[in-house]
Protein backbone atom coordinates (compact mmCIF):
# COMPACT_ATOMS: atom_id res chain seq x y z
CA UNK A 1 0.00 0.00 0.00
CA UNK A 2 2.70 2.48 1.01
CA UNK A 3 6.12 1.97 -0.53
CA UNK A 4 9.20 4.04 0.14
CA UNK A 5 12.28 3.26 -1.90
CA UNK A 6 15.58 4.88 -0.92
CA UNK A 7 13.77 8.01 0.15
CA UNK A 8 15.81 10.92 1.44
CA UNK A 9 14.64 14.38 2.27
CA UNK A 10 16.94 17.30 2.96
CA UNK A 11 16.06 20.70 4.43
CA UNK A 12 18.97 22.68 3.07
CA UNK A 13 21.98 21.28 4.91
CA UNK A 14 19.89 19.32 7.39
CA UNK A 15 18.69 15.84 6.63
CA UNK A 16 15.15 14.99 7.63
CA UNK A 17 14.99 11.46 6.27
CA UNK A 18 17.96 9.42 5.16
CA UNK A 19 17.69 6.67 2.55
CA UNK A 20 14.59 5.00 3.93
CA UNK A 21 13.18 1.94 2.23
CA UNK A 22 10.10 0.25 3.64
CA UNK A 23 6.70 -1.13 2.84
CA UNK A 24 3.62 -0.54 4.94
CA UNK A 25 0.58 -2.74 4.54
CA UNK A 26 -2.89 -3.03 6.07
CA UNK A 27 -3.24 -2.94 9.84
CA UNK A 28 -1.73 -0.63 12.41
CA UNK A 29 1.93 0.31 12.02
CA UNK A 30 3.65 2.44 14.61
CA UNK A 31 6.24 4.95 13.50
CA UNK A 32 8.49 5.43 16.46
CA UNK A 33 11.33 7.75 17.19
CA UNK A 34 12.45 10.61 19.39
CA UNK A 35 11.58 14.20 18.59
CA UNK A 36 13.43 15.19 15.43
CA UNK A 37 13.87 11.59 14.30
CA UNK A 38 12.06 12.29 11.03
CA UNK A 39 8.58 10.96 11.83
CA UNK A 40 6.72 14.09 10.74
CA UNK A 41 8.89 14.38 7.64
CA UNK A 42 7.99 10.82 6.71
CA UNK A 43 4.31 11.54 7.33
CA UNK A 44 4.47 14.67 5.18
CA UNK A 45 6.20 12.79 2.39
CA UNK A 46 3.57 10.07 2.43
CA UNK A 47 0.75 12.62 2.53
CA UNK A 48 2.29 14.48 -0.40
CA UNK A 49 2.96 17.74 1.38
CA UNK A 50 6.65 17.34 0.69
CA UNK A 51 8.55 15.88 -2.23
CA UNK A 52 11.45 13.52 -1.58
CA UNK A 53 14.86 14.95 -2.45
CA UNK A 54 15.82 11.52 -3.76
CA UNK A 55 14.04 8.20 -3.94
CA UNK A 56 10.53 7.19 -4.76
CA UNK A 57 7.28 7.09 -2.80
CA UNK A 58 4.17 5.32 -3.94
CA UNK A 59 0.90 5.20 -2.04
CA UNK A 60 -1.59 2.79 -3.61
CA UNK A 61 0.64 3.02 -6.65
CA UNK A 62 0.27 6.82 -6.85
CA UNK A 63 2.83 9.58 -6.48
CA UNK A 64 1.56 11.40 -3.40
CA UNK A 65 2.69 15.00 -3.96
CA UNK A 66 -0.39 17.22 -4.45
CA UNK A 67 -2.31 14.20 -5.76
CA UNK A 68 -6.01 14.88 -5.31
CA UNK A 69 -6.90 11.29 -6.30
CA UNK A 70 -4.90 10.01 -3.37
CA UNK A 71 -6.52 12.42 -0.91
CA UNK A 72 -9.88 10.79 -1.62
CA UNK A 73 -8.64 7.67 0.16
CA UNK A 74 -6.16 9.15 2.61
CA UNK A 75 -6.93 10.72 5.95
CA UNK A 76 -4.33 12.70 7.84
CA UNK A 77 -4.32 13.91 11.42
CA UNK A 78 -1.39 16.33 11.72
CA UNK A 79 0.64 16.89 14.85
CA UNK A 80 0.05 20.65 14.79
CA UNK A 81 -2.53 21.97 17.20
CA UNK A 82 -3.88 24.74 14.98
CA UNK A 83 -7.40 25.42 13.76
CA UNK A 84 -9.63 28.22 12.57
CA UNK A 85 -10.20 29.17 16.16
CA UNK A 86 -13.37 31.20 15.58
CA UNK A 87 -15.08 28.16 14.01
CA UNK A 88 -16.88 25.61 16.11
CA UNK A 89 -15.63 22.03 15.91
CA UNK A 90 -18.69 21.14 13.86
CA UNK A 91 -18.10 23.98 11.38
CA UNK A 92 -14.46 22.99 11.03
CA UNK A 93 -15.21 19.34 10.31
CA UNK A 94 -18.11 20.27 8.02
CA UNK A 95 -15.86 22.66 6.04
CA UNK A 96 -13.29 19.93 5.48
CA UNK A 97 -16.04 17.43 4.60
CA UNK A 98 -17.26 19.83 1.92
CA UNK A 99 -13.71 20.15 0.63
CA UNK A 100 -13.67 16.37 0.40
CA UNK A 101 -16.38 16.79 -2.23
CA UNK A 102 -19.54 15.89 -0.32
CA UNK A 103 -22.89 17.58 -0.87
CA UNK A 104 -24.16 19.75 2.00
CA UNK A 105 -26.48 17.04 3.31
CA UNK A 106 -23.90 14.29 3.04
CA UNK A 107 -21.23 16.51 4.62
CA UNK A 108 -23.60 17.29 7.48
CA UNK A 109 -24.34 13.60 8.01
CA UNK A 110 -20.69 12.63 7.91
CA UNK A 111 -19.77 15.48 10.23
CA UNK A 112 -22.25 14.21 12.82
CA UNK A 113 -20.98 10.66 12.33
CA UNK A 114 -17.34 11.71 12.64
CA UNK A 115 -18.00 13.75 15.77
CA UNK A 116 -19.87 10.84 17.35
CA UNK A 117 -16.99 8.55 16.48
CA UNK A 118 -14.56 10.67 18.50
CA UNK A 119 -17.03 11.46 21.28
CA UNK A 120 -17.45 15.13 20.41
CA UNK A 121 -21.00 15.26 19.06
CA UNK A 122 -22.38 16.90 22.20
CA UNK A 123 -19.62 19.46 22.56
CA UNK A 124 -18.82 20.45 18.99
CA UNK A 125 -20.90 23.62 18.74
CA UNK A 126 -18.66 25.86 20.80
CA UNK A 127 -15.79 27.84 19.20
CA UNK A 128 -12.60 25.77 19.00
CA UNK A 129 -10.72 28.56 20.81
CA UNK A 130 -12.30 27.35 24.07
CA UNK A 131 -11.48 23.66 23.61
CA UNK A 132 -9.18 21.65 25.83
CA UNK A 133 -6.19 19.90 24.27
CA UNK A 134 -8.04 16.59 24.28
CA UNK A 135 -11.08 18.08 22.54
CA UNK A 136 -8.89 19.63 19.88
CA UNK A 137 -7.21 16.29 19.34
CA UNK A 138 -10.58 14.61 18.87
CA UNK A 139 -11.64 17.21 16.31
CA UNK A 140 -8.45 16.60 14.36
CA UNK A 141 -9.16 12.89 14.40
CA UNK A 142 -12.73 13.46 13.24
CA UNK A 143 -11.60 15.47 10.21
CA UNK A 144 -9.08 12.76 9.30
CA UNK A 145 -11.75 10.07 9.24
CA UNK A 146 -14.63 12.06 7.79
CA UNK A 147 -14.32 10.54 4.31
CA UNK A 148 -13.85 6.96 5.50
CA UNK A 149 -10.32 6.74 4.09
CA UNK A 150 -8.52 3.53 3.24
CA UNK A 151 -5.23 4.89 4.55
CA UNK A 152 -5.09 6.84 7.80
CA UNK A 153 -1.97 8.63 9.01
CA UNK A 154 -2.03 9.93 12.54
CA UNK A 155 0.83 12.10 13.75
CA UNK A 156 1.03 11.84 17.54
CA UNK A 157 -2.73 11.20 17.79
CA UNK A 158 -2.86 10.43 21.49
CA UNK A 159 -1.26 13.69 22.63
CA UNK A 160 -3.54 15.37 25.11
CA UNK A 161 -6.11 12.60 25.29
CA UNK A 162 -7.17 11.47 28.75
CA UNK A 163 -7.01 7.75 29.64
CA UNK A 164 -10.63 7.21 28.54
CA UNK A 165 -9.90 9.00 25.27
CA UNK A 166 -6.81 6.87 24.74
CA UNK A 167 -8.74 3.72 25.38
CA UNK A 168 -11.51 4.81 23.00
CA UNK A 169 -9.00 5.73 20.36
CA UNK A 170 -7.11 2.47 20.70
CA UNK A 171 -10.36 0.53 20.33
CA UNK A 172 -11.39 2.62 17.34
CA UNK A 173 -8.08 2.10 15.57
CA UNK A 174 -8.20 -1.63 16.27
CA UNK A 175 -11.70 -1.70 14.77
CA UNK A 176 -10.57 0.23 11.68
CA UNK A 177 -7.55 -2.04 11.28
CA UNK A 178 -9.81 -5.08 11.43
CA UNK A 179 -11.65 -3.63 8.41
CA UNK A 180 -8.44 -3.87 6.41
CA UNK A 181 -7.47 -0.23 6.59
CA UNK A 182 -3.87 0.86 6.61
CA UNK A 183 -3.18 2.90 9.71
CA UNK A 184 0.10 4.56 10.53
CA UNK A 185 0.60 6.16 13.91
CA UNK A 186 3.62 8.17 14.89
CA UNK A 187 4.65 8.55 18.48
CA UNK A 188 7.67 9.28 20.60
CA UNK A 189 6.00 7.79 23.67
CA UNK A 190 6.40 4.10 23.18
CA UNK A 191 3.95 2.76 25.71
CA UNK A 192 1.22 4.66 23.86
CA UNK A 193 1.42 2.38 20.89
CA UNK A 194 2.54 -0.78 22.66
CA UNK A 195 -1.00 -2.08 23.00
CA UNK A 196 -2.06 -1.07 19.51
CA UNK A 197 0.36 -2.93 17.33
CA UNK A 198 3.30 -5.26 17.08
CA UNK A 199 4.37 -3.78 13.79
CA UNK A 200 6.84 -0.97 14.10
CA UNK A 201 9.11 1.29 12.12
CA UNK A 202 11.80 2.81 14.28
CA UNK A 203 13.41 6.03 13.08
CA UNK A 204 16.48 7.64 14.54
CA UNK A 205 18.11 10.77 13.13
CA UNK A 206 16.35 10.29 9.85
CA UNK A 207 17.38 6.67 9.42
CA UNK A 208 15.15 3.64 9.62
CA UNK A 209 16.72 1.81 12.52
CA UNK A 210 14.43 -1.20 12.70
CA UNK A 211 11.32 -2.46 11.06
CA UNK A 212 9.01 -5.43 11.47
CA UNK A 213 7.35 -7.36 14.24
CA UNK A 214 8.05 -6.10 17.72
CA UNK A 215 8.11 -9.67 19.13
CA UNK A 216 10.91 -10.65 16.75
CA UNK A 217 12.91 -7.60 17.71
CA UNK A 218 12.35 -8.33 21.36
CA UNK A 219 13.50 -11.93 21.01
CA UNK A 220 16.70 -10.67 19.44
CA UNK A 221 17.09 -8.28 22.31
CA UNK A 222 16.80 -11.06 24.84
CA UNK A 223 20.35 -11.96 23.90
CA UNK A 224 21.34 -8.64 25.48
CA UNK A 225 21.30 -8.27 29.29
CA UNK A 226 17.97 -7.12 30.71
CA UNK A 227 17.82 -4.78 33.68
CA UNK A 228 15.89 -5.73 36.80
CA UNK A 229 15.56 -3.53 39.87
CA UNK A 230 14.73 -5.20 43.18
CA UNK A 231 13.63 -3.26 46.23
CA UNK A 232 14.57 -5.10 49.43
CA UNK A 233 15.27 -4.55 53.12
CA UNK A 234 18.40 -6.74 52.81
CA UNK A 235 20.22 -5.89 49.57
CA UNK A 236 23.35 -7.84 50.48
CA UNK A 237 21.44 -10.99 51.46
CA UNK A 238 19.34 -10.94 48.28
CA UNK A 239 22.40 -10.27 46.10
CA UNK A 240 24.19 -13.21 47.77
CA UNK A 241 21.34 -15.54 46.80
CA UNK A 242 20.97 -14.22 43.25
CA UNK A 243 24.58 -13.96 42.09
CA UNK A 244 24.99 -17.78 41.72
CA UNK A 245 22.09 -17.92 39.24
CA UNK A 246 23.38 -18.68 35.73
CA UNK A 247 21.39 -15.85 34.10
CA UNK A 248 22.70 -13.06 36.30
CA UNK A 249 25.43 -11.06 34.58
CA UNK A 250 26.03 -8.32 37.15
CA UNK A 251 24.72 -6.84 40.38
CA UNK A 252 24.84 -3.20 41.37
CA UNK A 253 23.93 -1.79 44.78
CA UNK A 254 21.81 1.32 44.40
CA UNK A 255 22.98 4.37 46.35
CA UNK A 256 19.41 5.56 46.93
CA UNK A 257 17.09 3.37 48.99
CA UNK A 258 17.45 -0.33 49.68
CA UNK A 259 17.65 -1.71 46.19
CA UNK A 260 19.85 -3.66 43.83
CA UNK A 261 19.97 -3.56 40.05
CA UNK A 262 20.73 -6.73 38.17
CA UNK A 263 21.64 -7.39 34.59
CA UNK A 264 20.26 -10.71 33.47
CA UNK A 265 20.07 -12.79 30.30
CA UNK A 266 16.97 -14.76 29.37
CA UNK A 267 14.69 -12.81 31.68
CA UNK A 268 11.86 -15.36 31.68
CA UNK A 269 14.12 -18.05 33.09
CA UNK A 270 15.51 -15.57 35.65
CA UNK A 271 12.01 -14.63 36.86
CA UNK A 272 11.21 -18.33 37.36
CA UNK A 273 14.35 -18.82 39.45
CA UNK A 274 13.68 -15.66 41.44
CA UNK A 275 10.14 -16.76 42.24
CA UNK A 276 11.46 -20.11 43.53
CA UNK A 277 14.06 -18.39 45.72
CA UNK A 278 11.50 -16.01 47.20
CA UNK A 279 9.22 -18.90 48.15
CA UNK A 280 11.81 -21.45 49.22
CA UNK A 281 14.40 -19.18 50.88
CA UNK A 282 11.97 -16.49 52.01
CA UNK A 283 13.89 -13.73 50.25
CA UNK A 284 12.76 -10.29 51.48
CA UNK A 285 11.81 -8.87 48.04
CA UNK A 286 9.55 -5.85 48.47
CA UNK A 287 9.11 -4.94 44.85
CA UNK A 288 10.38 -5.89 41.47
CA UNK A 289 10.69 -3.63 38.51
CA UNK A 290 12.09 -4.09 35.05
CA UNK A 291 12.76 -0.84 33.28
CA UNK A 292 13.32 -2.88 30.15
CA UNK A 293 10.01 -4.64 30.18
CA UNK A 294 8.31 -2.54 27.52
CA UNK A 295 8.95 -1.07 24.11
CA UNK A 296 11.05 1.65 25.64
CA UNK A 297 13.78 -0.95 26.02
CA UNK A 298 13.57 -1.91 22.37
CA UNK A 299 13.96 1.68 21.43
CA UNK A 300 16.80 2.30 23.85
CA UNK A 301 18.77 -0.76 22.88
CA UNK A 302 18.47 -0.12 19.19
CA UNK A 303 19.32 3.53 19.45
CA UNK A 304 22.32 2.88 21.64
CA UNK A 305 23.54 -0.04 19.55
CA UNK B 1 -16.50 22.25 -4.72
CA UNK B 2 -14.73 25.30 -6.17
CA UNK B 3 -17.93 27.28 -5.80
CA UNK B 4 -18.31 26.21 -2.19
CA UNK B 5 -14.73 27.18 -1.46
CA UNK B 6 -15.28 30.55 -3.15
CA UNK B 7 -18.43 31.31 -1.14
CA UNK B 8 -16.84 30.06 2.07
CA UNK B 9 -13.78 32.25 1.47
CA UNK B 10 -16.02 35.22 0.71
CA UNK B 11 -17.86 34.71 3.99
CA UNK B 12 -14.56 34.42 5.84
CA UNK B 13 -13.22 37.65 4.34
CA UNK B 14 -16.50 39.41 5.11
CA UNK B 15 -16.55 38.38 8.74
CA UNK B 16 -17.46 41.37 10.90
CA UNK B 17 -14.11 41.55 12.66
CA UNK B 18 -12.25 41.52 9.37
CA UNK B 19 -14.43 43.96 7.46
CA UNK B 20 -15.16 46.43 10.24
CA UNK B 21 -11.83 48.35 10.03
CA UNK B 22 -12.39 48.89 6.31
CA UNK B 23 -15.89 50.23 6.90
CA UNK B 24 -14.41 52.64 9.44
CA UNK B 25 -11.83 53.77 6.85
CA UNK B 26 -14.64 54.41 4.35
CA UNK B 27 -16.51 56.40 6.99
CA UNK B 28 -13.38 58.44 7.59
CA UNK B 29 -13.38 59.14 3.83
CA UNK B 30 -16.81 60.69 4.24
CA UNK B 31 -15.50 62.90 7.05
CA UNK B 32 -12.59 63.99 4.83
CA UNK B 33 -15.02 64.71 1.97
CA UNK B 34 -17.11 66.97 4.22
CA UNK B 35 -14.03 68.82 5.48
CA UNK B 36 -12.28 68.94 2.08
CA UNK B 37 -13.72 72.29 0.81
CA UNK B 38 -12.41 73.97 3.96
CA UNK B 39 -8.91 72.66 3.19
CA UNK B 40 -8.50 73.29 -0.56
CA UNK B 41 -11.08 75.99 -1.17
CA UNK B 42 -13.79 76.12 -3.80
CA UNK B 43 -13.90 73.25 -6.32
CA UNK B 44 -16.51 71.73 -8.59
CA UNK B 45 -18.16 68.64 -7.17
CA UNK B 46 -16.59 66.52 -9.93
CA UNK B 47 -13.09 67.83 -9.15
CA UNK B 48 -13.59 67.36 -5.45
CA UNK B 49 -14.75 63.78 -6.01
CA UNK B 50 -11.89 63.08 -8.48
CA UNK B 51 -9.27 64.27 -5.98
CA UNK B 52 -10.69 62.32 -3.07
CA UNK B 53 -11.39 59.21 -5.10
CA UNK B 54 -7.81 59.22 -6.43
CA UNK B 55 -6.33 59.83 -2.99
CA UNK B 56 -8.52 57.56 -0.90
CA UNK B 57 -10.45 54.94 -2.87
CA UNK B 58 -7.70 54.19 -5.39
CA UNK B 59 -5.10 53.90 -2.65
CA UNK B 60 -7.35 51.77 -0.51
CA UNK B 61 -7.19 49.00 -3.14
CA UNK B 62 -3.44 48.22 -2.76
CA UNK B 63 -3.70 48.50 1.01
CA UNK B 64 -6.66 46.12 1.18
CA UNK B 65 -5.05 43.76 -1.34
CA UNK B 66 -1.80 43.71 0.66
CA UNK B 67 -3.66 42.65 3.78
CA UNK B 68 -6.37 40.40 2.35
CA UNK B 69 -4.70 38.70 -0.61
CA UNK B 70 -1.48 37.90 1.22
CA UNK B 71 -3.55 36.14 3.87
CA UNK B 72 -4.91 33.61 1.33
CA UNK B 73 -1.88 31.36 1.65
CA UNK B 74 0.53 33.31 3.84
CA UNK B 75 -1.78 33.31 6.83
CA UNK B 76 -2.61 29.64 6.39
CA UNK B 77 1.09 28.81 6.36
CA UNK B 78 1.73 31.05 9.38
CA UNK B 79 -1.17 29.55 11.30
CA UNK B 80 -0.15 26.08 10.06
CA UNK B 81 -3.73 25.38 8.97
CA UNK B 82 -2.54 24.99 5.36
CA UNK B 83 -2.05 21.28 6.04
CA UNK B 84 -5.82 20.72 6.26
CA UNK B 85 -6.37 22.32 2.87
CA UNK B 86 -3.51 20.63 1.06
CA UNK B 87 -4.54 17.14 2.09
CA UNK B 88 -8.05 17.41 0.64
CA UNK B 89 -9.11 16.00 -2.72
CA UNK B 90 -9.17 19.39 -4.41
CA UNK B 91 -6.54 20.51 -6.88
CA UNK B 92 -4.24 23.18 -5.62
CA UNK B 93 -4.94 25.57 -8.48
CA UNK B 94 -8.68 25.35 -7.80
CA UNK B 95 -8.08 25.97 -4.12
CA UNK B 96 -5.98 29.04 -4.82
CA UNK B 97 -8.18 30.40 -7.60
CA UNK B 98 -11.36 30.21 -5.50
CA UNK B 99 -9.76 32.05 -2.63
CA UNK B 100 -8.02 34.55 -4.89
CA UNK B 101 -11.28 35.47 -6.64
CA UNK B 102 -13.07 35.88 -3.32
CA UNK B 103 -10.25 38.04 -1.95
CA UNK B 104 -10.12 40.29 -5.05
CA UNK B 105 -13.88 40.79 -4.96
CA UNK B 106 -13.67 41.85 -1.32
CA UNK B 107 -10.76 44.21 -2.11
CA UNK B 108 -12.72 45.75 -4.98
CA UNK B 109 -15.84 45.89 -2.80
CA UNK B 110 -14.01 47.86 -0.10
CA UNK B 111 -12.71 50.45 -2.59
CA UNK B 112 -16.06 50.66 -4.36
CA UNK B 113 -17.75 51.19 -1.00
CA UNK B 114 -15.33 54.07 -0.45
CA UNK B 115 -16.16 55.67 -3.82
CA UNK B 116 -19.87 55.27 -3.11
CA UNK B 117 -19.46 56.87 0.29
CA UNK B 118 -17.53 59.76 -1.28
CA UNK B 119 -20.18 60.15 -3.99
CA UNK B 120 -22.95 60.32 -1.44
CA UNK B 121 -20.99 62.81 0.68
CA UNK B 122 -20.20 65.06 -2.30
CA UNK B 123 -23.12 64.64 -4.71
CA UNK B 124 -25.74 63.49 -2.18
CA UNK B 125 -27.15 61.40 -5.04
CA UNK B 126 -24.45 59.07 -6.37
CA UNK B 127 -26.25 58.69 -9.70
CA UNK B 128 -25.32 62.29 -10.49
CA UNK B 129 -21.64 61.33 -10.39
CA UNK B 130 -20.53 60.62 -13.96
CA UNK B 131 -17.12 59.44 -12.78
CA UNK B 132 -18.58 56.63 -10.71
CA UNK B 133 -18.82 53.93 -13.40
CA UNK B 134 -15.29 54.47 -14.80
CA UNK B 135 -14.06 54.45 -11.20
CA UNK B 136 -15.82 51.15 -10.52
CA UNK B 137 -14.16 49.63 -13.57
CA UNK B 138 -10.76 51.06 -12.68
CA UNK B 139 -11.05 49.71 -9.14
CA UNK B 140 -12.22 46.32 -10.32
CA UNK B 141 -9.34 45.91 -12.78
CA UNK B 142 -6.86 47.43 -10.31
CA UNK B 143 -7.99 45.11 -7.49
CA UNK B 144 -7.40 42.01 -9.59
CA UNK B 145 -4.02 43.34 -10.77
CA UNK B 146 -2.93 44.17 -7.21
CA UNK B 147 -4.37 40.83 -6.12
CA UNK B 148 -2.31 38.85 -8.62
CA UNK B 149 0.85 40.78 -7.86
CA UNK B 150 0.54 40.35 -4.11
CA UNK B 151 -0.55 36.74 -4.46
CA UNK B 152 2.66 36.04 -6.34
CA UNK B 153 4.66 37.87 -3.66
CA UNK B 154 2.95 35.89 -0.92
CA UNK B 155 3.84 32.60 -2.61
CA UNK B 156 7.48 33.60 -2.97
CA UNK B 157 8.17 35.50 0.24
CA UNK B 158 7.54 34.51 3.84
CA UNK B 159 5.55 37.11 5.79
CA UNK B 160 4.85 39.07 2.64
CA UNK B 161 2.27 41.44 4.07
CA UNK B 162 4.77 44.09 5.16
CA UNK B 163 6.65 44.23 1.80
CA UNK B 164 3.30 44.36 0.02
CA UNK B 165 2.11 47.20 2.23
CA UNK B 166 5.33 49.05 1.47
CA UNK B 167 4.31 48.79 -2.17
CA UNK B 168 1.75 51.43 -1.21
CA UNK B 169 4.62 53.96 -0.97
CA UNK B 170 5.71 52.91 -4.47
CA UNK B 171 2.20 53.42 -5.76
CA UNK B 172 1.97 56.91 -4.28
CA UNK B 173 5.34 58.13 -5.51
CA UNK B 174 6.00 56.40 -8.85
CA UNK B 175 3.09 57.95 -10.84
CA UNK B 176 4.55 61.38 -10.07
CA UNK B 177 7.98 60.57 -11.48
CA UNK B 178 9.04 62.09 -14.77
CA UNK B 179 9.88 59.80 -17.66
CA UNK B 180 8.36 56.39 -18.32
CA UNK B 181 8.75 54.80 -14.92
CA UNK B 182 5.10 55.48 -14.13
CA UNK B 183 4.35 52.51 -16.39
CA UNK B 184 5.48 50.34 -13.47
CA UNK B 185 2.63 51.51 -11.28
CA UNK B 186 -0.79 49.86 -11.29
CA UNK B 187 -2.22 53.12 -9.99
CA UNK B 188 -1.27 54.89 -13.26
CA UNK B 189 -3.35 52.40 -15.21
CA UNK B 190 -6.27 52.79 -12.84
CA UNK B 191 -6.10 56.53 -13.49
CA UNK B 192 -5.92 55.75 -17.20
CA UNK B 193 -9.27 53.94 -16.97
CA UNK B 194 -10.90 56.47 -14.64
CA UNK B 195 -9.78 59.51 -16.72
CA UNK B 196 -10.31 61.90 -13.85
CA UNK B 197 -10.41 65.55 -14.96
CA UNK B 198 -7.05 67.27 -14.46
CA UNK B 199 -7.01 70.87 -13.30
CA UNK B 200 -4.52 72.97 -11.39
CA UNK B 201 -4.08 71.39 -7.98
CA UNK B 202 -2.16 72.26 -4.86
CA UNK B 203 1.24 70.55 -4.84
CA UNK B 204 0.36 68.21 -2.00
CA UNK B 205 -2.91 67.20 -3.59
CA UNK B 206 -1.23 66.71 -6.97
CA UNK B 207 1.34 64.41 -5.32
CA UNK B 208 -1.28 62.34 -3.54
CA UNK B 209 -3.40 62.00 -6.67
CA UNK B 210 -0.33 61.04 -8.73
CA UNK B 211 -0.84 63.87 -11.22
CA UNK B 212 2.36 65.86 -10.75
CA UNK B 213 3.80 64.70 -14.08
CA UNK B 214 0.55 64.55 -16.04
CA UNK B 215 1.32 61.01 -17.14
CA UNK B 216 -2.17 60.00 -18.16
CA UNK B 217 -2.51 56.72 -20.06
CA UNK B 218 -5.31 55.88 -22.50
CA UNK B 219 -8.19 53.70 -21.28
CA UNK B 220 -7.53 50.94 -23.84
CA UNK B 221 -3.85 50.67 -22.86
CA UNK B 222 -4.85 50.70 -19.21
CA UNK B 223 -7.49 47.99 -19.53
CA UNK B 224 -5.15 45.77 -21.54
CA UNK B 225 -2.28 46.28 -19.09
CA UNK B 226 -4.26 45.63 -15.92
CA UNK B 227 -6.14 42.63 -17.29
CA UNK B 228 -2.90 41.27 -18.75
CA UNK B 229 -1.08 41.77 -15.44
CA UNK B 230 -3.88 40.05 -13.51
CA UNK B 231 -4.03 37.11 -15.92
CA UNK B 232 -0.28 36.55 -16.29
CA UNK B 233 0.61 36.91 -12.62
CA UNK B 234 -2.52 35.01 -11.59
CA UNK B 235 -1.71 32.09 -13.89
CA UNK B 236 1.91 32.13 -12.74
CA UNK B 237 0.77 32.01 -9.12
CA UNK B 238 -1.53 29.04 -9.78
CA UNK B 239 1.25 27.18 -11.55
CA UNK B 240 3.74 27.95 -8.80
CA UNK B 241 1.38 26.89 -6.03
CA UNK B 242 0.63 23.60 -7.79
CA UNK B 243 4.29 22.73 -8.16
CA UNK B 244 5.95 23.72 -4.93
CA UNK B 245 5.73 22.77 -1.27
CA UNK B 246 3.80 24.79 1.27
CA UNK B 247 4.30 23.39 4.74
CA UNK B 248 4.41 25.15 8.09
CA UNK B 249 8.05 26.11 8.30
CA UNK B 250 8.58 25.97 12.05
CA UNK B 251 7.37 22.42 11.95
CA UNK B 252 10.21 21.16 9.78
CA UNK B 253 12.11 18.46 11.63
Amino acid sequence: MINLTNVSRWYGQVIGLNDVTCEIGPGVTALLGMNGAGKSTMMRLITGQLKPTTGDIKVLGLEPFANEELYKVLGYCPEIDRFYEHNSGREFVYYLARLAGYTPDEAKRRTQQGLELVGMAERADRPIAGYSKGMRQRIKLAQAMIHDPQIILLDEPLNGLDPVGRHDMTSLLAHLASQGKTIMISSHILYEVEHMTESILLLHRGRLLATGDLRVIRSLLDKHPHQVRIQTSDPRGVARELVPLPNVVSVEFMTEGNAIRLEVRDPNSFYDSLAKLVIENNLPVESLESPDNNMESVFKYLVEA
Amino acid sequence: MGLYLFSHSLREFLRFRRIFPWVILCALGVVVAILWPYVVGAQTQAQQYADLSSMLAFHLAPLAAAIIVTSIIGQEVEQKTIVYLLTRPISRWKLLLSRYLAACIVVAGISILCTLALSIAIFHNPLRNELLVPDFLAILCGSFAYGSLFLMFSLLIVRSMIPCMLFFVWEVSIPNMPGDIYHLSIYSYMQGIAQHPVVDQQKGVAFLTGSMSNNLLTPSTSYASLIGCALVLGALSLWWFSRFEYVPREDAD
